[in-house]
C-alpha cells in the first residue's frame, strides 16, 4: 500500500485495475444517460426543441441505451473487483479481459456516434448491421451486438477459469451459473423474424429476464460480496441466503415474464401465468425484510464504509418500493390492459432500475474508492461527508419526483387515452394535451435537474473523498 | 378469462395493489422486529398489519373482478395464505441458517435464546 487518501492503482489487484477501468466509463456513461434524459424531458414540453438536429425518438434511445450500457460497465466492473477476493487467485486471461475492455468501449463510442450522425432514414438489410437493429432498447447493430456476446464470453471465460482454477466459493458458483445465462439469453434478442408477435416473444427474453432474472442475482452476488466487505457478515450465512434469494427469484421472476406477455398476440394463458407469478414475485421482498431485521438485530452494525453501505440500505428499499409496490400496482392483466406502455410504465421502469441496480453499482464505486486510496478511513468523522450525504439525498429526492410525476401522467393516459378513448389515436393527442399530463411532465424535469445535480455532485464526491484523510479503515475484526 | 377494472374502480386497483404490498412489507417487519427484540407486545401490530393486507387483497379482488372467476378466486387465496405464512417460513430459515453462528458466540444475542432454543418459532 502506498500513500493514504492518493489514489495508485498499486493497491490494486489486476482485477481491480481492470474493475476500475469499467466503472470509469460507466460513470461516463451514467452522465450520457441523465444529459440525453433531460433533453428528452425537454422535447416533451417543447416538441421543437433540437427537432431536425437531435430527434426526440435519438434522445430516447440514447438515454435508455446508456442505462443498459453503463449498469452493465458497472456489473463486469464489480465482478473482476471481487474476482481475486473470491477466488484467492489472479485473474486468468487478464489480458485477454483487458483487450475485451478497450474492444467493448471503442464499439459502444461508435454505436453511439451512429445514432446521432445517423438519425434518420428508410431501415433495410444494410442498417439492421451497421445502423440500428431496430429493436427498443436493444437498439445496437448487428455488428456491436455480435462483438457484444464475444467479450461477454471472454469476460465469462475470465470468470469461469479463474473460479476453477482458484476457489470456487457460493458466490463465485451463483455467479458463473447466472453469467451463463446472461451471455445465451442475449442471442434471443439477436435473430430476425417478420411476425411481430413472434419477435416480441423473443425480445422480452432479453428485456425480461436480463433484468428480472439474471441482473437480480448477479445484484444477489454483489450484494452477499458487499455486506462481508462492509460489515464483516459470515459467508456461510451469506451464501446460504444467497441460495434461497437466488431460488425463490427464479422460482418467481422466470414466469413472471408472462406479464409482458398479455398483450403481444400470444395465447390467452399467459395471463394465469403471467398473474399467478405477478402474485408470487413480491414473496422474495417479504423474505428480505424480514431477513434484514434479523440480521440488523444479530450484528451489530459497525461500517468500515459508511457511503457503501447507505447505497446498500437504500437497494434494499429501492428494491422494494421501485419493483415490488410500483410493479404491483399495475402488473394484474385486469389492470395492465390501461396501463401498459403509458407513463406508468416509465415511472415504475425509472424508480425500479434505479433502486434495484444503480444503488449497488454506486455502492461498489465506494467500495473501489477506499481500496484505490490506500484503504482509507470511510466511516464516521470522514472529512467532506456531507457531499456523499447529499448526493445521495439529491439522487432520491430526483428520483422520487420524476417518479410520481411520471406515475400522475400515466393515471391520467391510462383513463383519458386507454379508458375513456379506447386507445384511439384521437384519444392519445387527448391525453397528451391534458393539463395533467402536462403538469406531469414539468415536475418530471424538475426531478430531472434535481438528480442531475446530485450527479455531478455524486461524481465531485467520488473524485474527491478521502483525499484529506490520513487514517486507514478500521478493520472489522477489530 | 378476465374481465376489465371499470373506470370509477382506477384508483382503488391502484391503491389496494400497493397497500398489499406495503401491508405485506409492514407485517413482515413488525413480525420479525417482535421476535428479534423479544417484544411480543409487537405481534398484534404484525397481525394488525395482516389485517390490512387482507382489507387490501379483498378490495383488489373486488376492484379487479377477480371474484368472478376460479382461477382468480385462488390467487387471491393464495396471495392470502402464501403471505401469511411467509414471514414465518422466513423467520425458521433465518434461525436455522444463523443456528451455528448462535451457538458458537460467547455471548449470543439474548434476544435470540428463546426462539433459538425452545423452537419457539
Amino acid at each position: 500500500m502506498t500513500a493514504l487518501g492518493k489514489i495508485d492503482s498499486s493497491n490494486l489487484n489486476g482485477g481491480q485495475k481492470l474493475a476500475v477501468k469499467y466503472f470509469s466509463v460507466a460513470v461516463v456513461l451514467f452522465g450520457a444517460q441523465v444529459l440525453f434524459g433531460l433533453l428528452a424531458g425537454l422535447q416533451y414540453l417543447n416538441p421543437d426543441f433540437l427537432f431536425g438536429i437531435l430527434d426526440f425518438s435519438v434522445n430516447r434511445m440514447v438515454h435508455i441505451n446508456a442505462m443498459i450500457v453503463w449498469l452493465l460497465f458497472g456489473f463486469l466492473g464489480s465482478v473482476y473487483w471481487l474476482l481475486e477476493d473470491e477466488s484467492g487467485i489472479p485473474v486468468v486471461g487478464l489480458k485477454l479481459g483487458n483487450l475485451a475492455f478497450w474492444v467493448l468501449t471503442l464499439a459502444v463510442v461508435v454505436v453511439v456516434l451512429v445514432y446521432l450522425l445517423v438519425q434518420v432514414g428508410a431501415g433495410s438489410h444494410a442498417s439492421i448491421w451497421l445502423i440500428n437493429e431496430g429493436r427498443e432498447y436493444i437498439e445496437a447493430p448487428r455488428w456491436a451486438d455480435i462483438g457484444i456476446v464475444v467479450c461477454v464470453l471472454v469476460f465469462f471465460y475470465n470468470v469461469a477459469a479463474t473460479f476453477t482454477k482458484g476457489r470456487f466459493t457460493g458466490v463465485g458458483g451463483v455467479l458463473v451459473l447466472d453469467l451463463v445465462a446472461l451471455a445465451g439469453i442475449y442471442l434471443a434478442g439477436m435473430w430476425f423474424t417478420p411476425n411481430i408477435s413472434i419477435d416480441q416473444h423473443w425480445w422480452w427474453w432479453v428485456i425480461h429476464l436480463w433484468v428480472e432474472a439474471t441482473w437480480e442475482v448477479l445484484v444477489g452476488c454483489l450484494m452477499a460480496y458487499g455486506l462481508m466487505k462492509t460489515l464483516g457478515v459470515r459467508r456461510k450465512i451469506v451464501e446460504t441466503w444467497l441460495y434461497i434469494e437466488v431460488a425463490l427469484m427464479f422460482g418467481s421472476g422466470i414466469l413472471g415474464l408472462g406479464h409482458h406477455y398479455f398483450w403481444i398476440g400470444t395465447p390467452e394463458y399467459w395471463f394465469t401465468i403471467g398473474g399467478f407469478f405477478s402474485a408470487l414475485e413480491p414473496i422474495p421482498l417479504v423474505a428480505m425484510v424480514v431477513h434484514a431485521v434479523f440480521d440488523a438485530g444479530h450484528h451489530k452494525i459497525r461500517s468500515t464504509n459508511h457511503p457503501a453501505l447507505a447505497w446498500i440500505i437504500a437497494q434494499a428499499f429501492g428494491n422494494f418500493f421501485g419493483a415490488g409496490v410500483w410493479g404491483f400496482m399495475h402488473t394484474l392483466p385486469q389492470i395492465n390492459l390501461y396501463t401498459h406502455g403509458t407513463q406508468w410504465t416509465a415511472s415504475h421502469g425509472h424508480f425500479a432500475f434505479f433502486g434495484a441496480y444503480v444503488t449497488m453499482v454506486i455502492a461498489f464505486f465506494y467500495i473501489a474508492i477506499q481500496k484505490w486510496r490506500g484503504n482509507v478511513w470511510m466511516s464516521g468523522g470522514l472529512v467532506g461527508a456531507w457531499k456523499w450525504k447529499w448526493a445521495l439525498a439529491l439522487l432520491h429526492i430526483g428520483m422520487l419526483t420524476m417518479t410520481m410525476a411520471l406515475l400522475t401522467a400515466g393515471y391520467e393516459q391510462s383513463q383519458i387515452e386507454r379508458a375513456i378513448e379506447g386507445s384511439s389515436w384521437a384519444g392519445y393527442f387527448a391525453a397528451q394535451g391534458h393539463h395533467w399530463f402536462i403538469q406531469g411532465m414539468k415536475w418530471r424535469q424538475i426531478g430531472g435537474w434535481i438528480f442531475a445535480a446530485g450527479f455531478v455532485l455524486l461524481v465531485w464526491d467520488l473524485m474527491t473523498i478521502g483525499r484529506r484523510e490520513t487514517q486507514p479503515a478500521k478493520s472489522l475484526a477489530e | 378469462m378476465i374481465e376489465p377494472v371499470a373506470l370509477k374502480d382506477f384508483f382503488l386497483t391502484f391503491f389496494s395493489a400497493a397497500m398489499v404490498i406495503m401491508t405485506g412489507g409492514l407485517y413482515a417487519l413488525l413480525f420479525a422486529y417482535s421476535r428479534v427484540k423479544s417484544r411480543p407486545g409487537l405481534m398484534p401490530l404484525a397481525y394488525a398489519a395482516y389485517a390490512g393486507l387482507f382489507a387490501s387483497v379483498l378490495a383488489l379482488a373486488y376492484a379487479a373482478n377477480l371474484l368472478n372467476h376460479g382461477f382468480w378466486i385462488g390467487i387471491v387465496l393464495l396471495m392470502l395464505v402464501g403471505y401469511l405464512l411467509a414471514p414465518h417460513a422466513i423467520w425458521h430459515l433465518c434461525v436455522g441458517t444463523h443456528r451455528d453462528e448462535l451457538a458458537a458466540d460467547a455471548e449470543p444475542a439474548e434476544v435470540f435464546s428463546t426462539a433459538v432454543n425452545s423452537r419457539e418459532v
